[in-house]
């Protein structure tokens, strides 16, 4: 068992540089596909953590400028509490703000902790009788001084949806295409080094090899593959890591993407997995129809 | 045959323990009633009958394109018969499964009539891929190795490519990698490109020790002076038909 371990692993690296330029292509087009999956993955998980945290009960939010004293808090609170159209108002403090962020992002708190000053603004988040009546809300306060901006929750999640869903189809479509290509090219490689095995493996045959020893070395040589272009391909997102971490630190307040996903440990098993198994299956698909008998 | 010797393989060769079962009851190959057409419609043997008991000496002779390696493909299952049995040890070839097939090879060496060596490995390596392949450990390897290279006499030409070495001893480094196994038969399809008659004087003597060894060899050759000096078992076939199966005879028919 170890022998034959052994041998497989040793034959699979000698294939691979045998053929070396053709084994770095596949890997350069394993890279390329793995790279748009995770970066797919990033975005679409971070996206999802974004719409999880707005879909809740909050219809309106009302953010409030900086300089609102706590009188004009008061005196808009009892105003809202007033209006037959809100059902719900939960004021949210500046300190509030951050504590819920960090709680939602621990991974960006200790950045954020860095900052000289508390960049969220203080909020309202209001739950509306009807949807309709966004309208009446959202001109009262935006007739209030000390409010900053309001936002219509229900469209921003409408919206984001649109887009979650955009980037899925089309993502999964682009991620089939140039997957089955990265199969393609795999399948092709192997062949190459099927092709230049030819000789070896009729003298295996002819000394009584069992199957196992001629057809695992080929698939360890495609799973080595898949292995490379994983672990190039999250070389690659811990490099951009840090500077897109502190890209998304900037709009936090804005698009609340989740940077900790980038190269969670899901993203990192998903990757090597994708790659090990289309590097698998590739070698599969080739010494099937080549090494039948 | 009467009153023959037991059959004793004292001393392996190669790598790997002989397996203590006695064959002598069961012998080492049996044709029966054999035919081989090939798909392009050629027979290459026609009802062949051949019983070869285990510890004998074969000599395989006729004319080209008589059907020696075909018959010699039969055996290894590298063909399998039109009609007819052939039977390894007493197991029906055509009735193994795909997986007995690698196992029941390893019991035969073979020296093919084009040699099969790898170009670009060494004759070491050549004679060690065939371990290897069928999971040798590694440190079993090497001294198996050394001791059939010491055995065939190319222990001093170990390091050099098949392409460095002469025909006699790329034929020795076929016999080499035969034997690593430890088989119980033996087979040899001799070169039609005839060698030196002196090497292959010295490559029949490598044989016979071989089969004093206790193993069962079978040779197809075209060398008369060899076959006729040696006075072992002839079978002799003519376009696919065994004409003759004489003990102690010669190459010729001998009326
Ligand atoms: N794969 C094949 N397909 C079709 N015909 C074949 C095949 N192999 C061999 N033959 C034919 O079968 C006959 C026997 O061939 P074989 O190779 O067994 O002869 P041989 O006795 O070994 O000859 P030689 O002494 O020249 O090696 C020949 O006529 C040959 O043309
Ligand atoms: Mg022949």
């Amino acid at each position: 068992m170890l022998a034959f371990v052994a041998f497989s692993l040793k034959r699979a690296w000698q294939g691979f540089w045998r053929n070396s330029l053709m084994s770095l292509a596949a890997t350069a087009s394993m890279v390329l596909m793995l790279v748009l999956l995770s970066g797919l993955v990033i975005l679409l998980s971070g996206l999802d953590a974004t719409l999880k945290y707005v879909e809740s009960e909050v219809e309106v939010v009302a953010y409030l400028k900086d300089s609102a004293t706590a009188q004009d808090v008061n005196v808009l609170t009892a105003d809202l509490k007033s209006m037959p159209q809100v059902i719900t108002i939960t004021y949210i403090s500046k300190e509030q703000a951050l504590k819920n962020f960090q709680q939602r992002q621990p991974d960006v708190a200790a950045l954020v902790d860095a900052l000289p000053s508390n960049p969220l603004p203080a909020s309202f988040e209001m739950g509306l009788r009807d949807p309709s009546d966004y309208i009446d809300v959202a001109t009262f306060l935006r007739g209030q001084s000390a409010v900053d901006s309001v936002q219509d929750i229900k469209q921003t999640v409408n919206q984001m949806l649109t887009v979650i869903n955009v980037l899925r189809t089309g993502g999964i479509a682009v991620l089939g295409i140039v997957g089955l290509t990265v199969l393609f090219i795999i399948v092709n490689t192997i062949r190459l080094a099927v092709v230049a095995r030819a000789g070896e493996i009729e003298v295996m045959r002819l000394v009584g090899a069992s199957d196992a020893f001629i057809r695992w070395p080929f698939i360890f040589e495609g799973a080595l593959v898949g292995l490379f272009g994983a672990l190039i391909t999250i070389g690659l997102l811990l490099l951009v890591q840090a500077p897109l971490t502190s890209l998304m630190a900037d709009f936090f307040n804005v698009l609340p993407v989740q940077a900790s996903a980038i190269v969670g440990q899901n993203v990192a098993l998903i990757v090597i997995a994708t790659g090990v198994g289309i590097g698998v299956l590739g070698s599969y698909l080739s010494i099937r129809s080549y090494l039948t008998r | 045959m009467p009153g023959q010797p037991p059959i004793d393989r004292r001393q392996p060769v190669g790598a790997g323990s002989v397996t203590g079962t006695t064959t002598e009851a069961i012998p080492a190959l049996v044709l029966r009633g054999v035919t081989k057409t090939y798909p392009n419609g050629k027979s290459a043997l026609r009802e062949v009958n051949l019983t070869v008991p285990a510890g004998d000496f074969v000599f395989l002779v006729g004319p080209s394109g008589a059907g020696k390696s075909t018959l010699i493909r039969l055996v290894i299952r590298e063909e399998l018969a039109t009609r007819g049995k052939v039977l390894l040890e007493g197991r029906d070839l055509a009735r193994l499964n795909h997986r007995e097939v690698p196992k029941i090879r390893r019991r035969i060496g073979t020296v093919f009539q084009d040699f099969k060596l790898l170009p670009n490995k060494s004759v070491r390596d050549n004679v060690a891929f065939a371990l290897e392949v069928t999971g040798t450990s590694g440190s079993r390897i090497k001294p198996a190795v050394e001791r059939v290279l010491r055995v065939v006499g190319l222990s001093a030409q170990a390091d050099q490519r098949p392409s460095e070495l002469s025909g006699g001893e790329q034929q020795r480094t076929a016999i080499a990698r035969a034997l690593v196994h430890d088989p119980h038969l033996f087979i040899a399809d001799e070169p039609t490109g005839n060698l030196d008659p002196l090497i292959s004087w010295e490559i029949i003597q490598l044989l016979l020790r071989i089969n004093e060894m206790g193993v069962t060899v079978l040779m197809a050759t075209h060398n008369a002076e060899v076959v006729t000096a040696l006075r072992k078992r002839v079978v002799a076939l003519e376009d696919g038909r065994v004409v003759r199966d004489e003990t102690g005879a010669a190459y010729h028919r001998e009326d």
